[in-house]
């Protein structure tokens, strides 16, 4: 083998010694003068400033707004993308016509359209919830076909000559087969659907997370900044995380 | 399945790029006609004559050129350093465990922060405008290469290292001449998921803190609700996105002969 047998142990300990030495120069670099904390703050700065954050009341306002936008313009991501991927990858003629505009529109960065959003949806929720929507529902969509037209066909044929009708196929066929694919989708989609909403909020935005971020920002109050940001980031690994770890259930409880 | 698939609808083999056409056309054509017909309001959705008419004013008044120019050098500059600064970072982590799992917590924090959020502090320690966007495209696109690098270093088949090593193969030409080689396809996966991201970069990068660019001229149109010169401008960024997607495709599709492991 190439490499050796990786042990976790190994792994964690590597991890965590160069975190603390990052962690230790970053601290101390400000204080000896090597930087401005004013501008790559410090750990202990930002425990202070989130300390203090979680204990203001906005603090659960804002978390709360942008929970609301992320939770409801993914819930439409999946509620659209998955029937009209299930379409797509059943039916020929559809798939040729759509496949060119949805191939456009995920070629595209989704964010370029945050301004027409927001023109025509206002500077409210509904802009968030709308670009939210459009970041995760590409890569269900996609996904969702691909694993439709992924299903082996053997078993297709051998669920007609059992005289399965179209919708028996469709519901006991391709449902199951296809749905590692359709998880897989919602995975990528996280990711891109919580950075929709966090930069949404930083366009144009009276409250939420990427609000708060933008006004810490112009303030340069990098402490504060810092303080959003990682809860950002641990949210959107988490929900990956939550979603990778269904899908190894997935693989392993489908025998 | 779809060679089967294609019989129902006989065997015309343009039949997709026809109705792919069509449908570009068909959506168009609604568009222009809803509007003309004032069933919908100009104001939200302008209509394609009035975008190709922009388009053309902007092209001929060289706007349009210095916009592109300005995004094409951020996104090349960006894209390019990512691609250098991710393979060697995959490769030397795909090569020692130790470079791995040190780098690991901090390409995470990078895959999944929102890195547009830091744009403040890039303009006060690199400037405002194309320094700072370079650094969101770079920072969005490099994780993705390196994460791909080092999946395709991960995953050459055994098989294939053992054979060079049980002929006397040393491990710099265990690298040279299977690893890197039996890793290309991922590689090139990871530049073709890297160029979205990079292309994303540099459109937000420009939405917040930049004062030229294509990113930029669609906010700047957006706040003067100026709804026909913004989708002209994301009408440009659609068709650059398409085409580097499908040119990075294209060589995909090259190197996909090189594919190795155990079901080749």
């Amino acid at each position: 083998m190439f490499r050796r047998i990786s042990s976790s142990n190994y792994r964690l300990l590597t991890s965590t010694l160069t975190l603390m030495a990052f962690l230790t120069i970053w601290e101390i670099a400000p204080r000896v003068g090597m930087a401005d904390a004013t501008y790559t703050s410090q750990p202990s700065r930002v425990i202070t400033a989130g300390l203090e954050i979680l204990s203001t009341g906005g603090f659960g306002r804002d978390v709360y707004v942008s929970l609301s936008e992320f939770t409801i313009g993914f819930a439409l991501a999946i509620g659209i993308g998955v029937p009209l991927g299930l379409l797509l990858g059943r039916f020929l003629v559809l798939r040729y016509l759509l496949d060119p505009p949805i191939m456009a529109i995920y070629a595209t960065p989704h964010l370029a359209l945050l301004p027409v959003i927001v023109v025509w949806l206002g500077i409210g929720m509904q802009s968030k919830i709308a670009v939210a929507f459009v970041g995760g529902v590409i890569p269900i969509l996609v996904n969702t076909m691909a694993g439709v037209r992924g299903v082996e066909r053997s078993w297709v044929v051998a669920a007609r000559s059992f005289c399965a009708g179209e919708w028996d196929v469709f519901v006991k066929v391709i449902l199951p087969a296809s749905l590692l694919s359709v998880v897989m989708g919602i995975r990528l989609g996280v990711s891109r659907a919580v950075l929709g909403v966090v930069v949404a909020e930083m366009y144009q935005s009276q409250t939420g997370v990427g609000s708060e971020i933008m006004r810490y920002g112009s303030e340069f109050r990098t402490d504060y900044l810092l303080f959003y940001v990682l809860l950002v980031s641990l949210f959107g690994f988490a929900a990956t995380s939550a979603v990778r770890a269904l899908e190894k259930t997935l693989w392993t409880g489908g025998k | 399945m779809d060679g089967r698939e294609m019989k129902g609808i006989g065997r015309w083999k343009s039949a997709p790029v026809f109705l792919g056409i069509a449908s570009f056309a068909a959506i168009l054509l609604v568009w222009e006609s809803v509007v003309r017909l004032g069933w919908v309001n100009p104001f939200f959705v302008s209509q394609p004559s009035a975008i190709a008419a922009s388009l053309s004013r902007s092209a001929q008044s060289g706007e349009l050129w210095r916009n592109l120019a300005v995004s094409l050098r951020e996104f090349a500059i960006g894209y390019g350093a990512s691609v250098v600064v991710g393979f060697l970072a995959g490769a030397l982590a795909g090569r020692f465990r130790t470079v791995e799992y040190a780098l690991d917590p901090f390409l995470w924090f990078l895959y999944s922060a929102p890195l547009i959020a830091f744009y403040p502090i890039f303009v006060i320690w690199f400037g405002l405008g194309i320094p700072t966007v370079i650094a969101i495209a770079f920072l969005l696109s490099v994780t993705q290469i390196t994460f791909s690098t080092l999946s395709g270093i991960q995953n050459v088949n055994p098989l294939l290292l053992r054979a060079a090593k049980s002929f006397g193969a040393t491990e710099r030409d265990v690298l040279w001449k299977v690893v890197l080689p039996a890793s290309v396809p991922m590689v090139i996966a990871g530049l073709r998921l890297g160029i979205g991201r990079a292309l994303m970069g540099v459109v937000v990068g420009e939405l917040f803190g930049a004062t030229a660019g294509l990113g930029y001229s669609i906010s700047y149109y957006g706040s003067l609700l100026k709804t026909t010169d913004m989708l002209a401008s994301l009408v440009v960024i659609v068709v650059l996105g398409v085409l580097c997607t499908q040119a990075l495709s294209a060589l995909e599709a090259r190197f996909d002969s090189w594919r190795t492991g155990p079901d080749s």
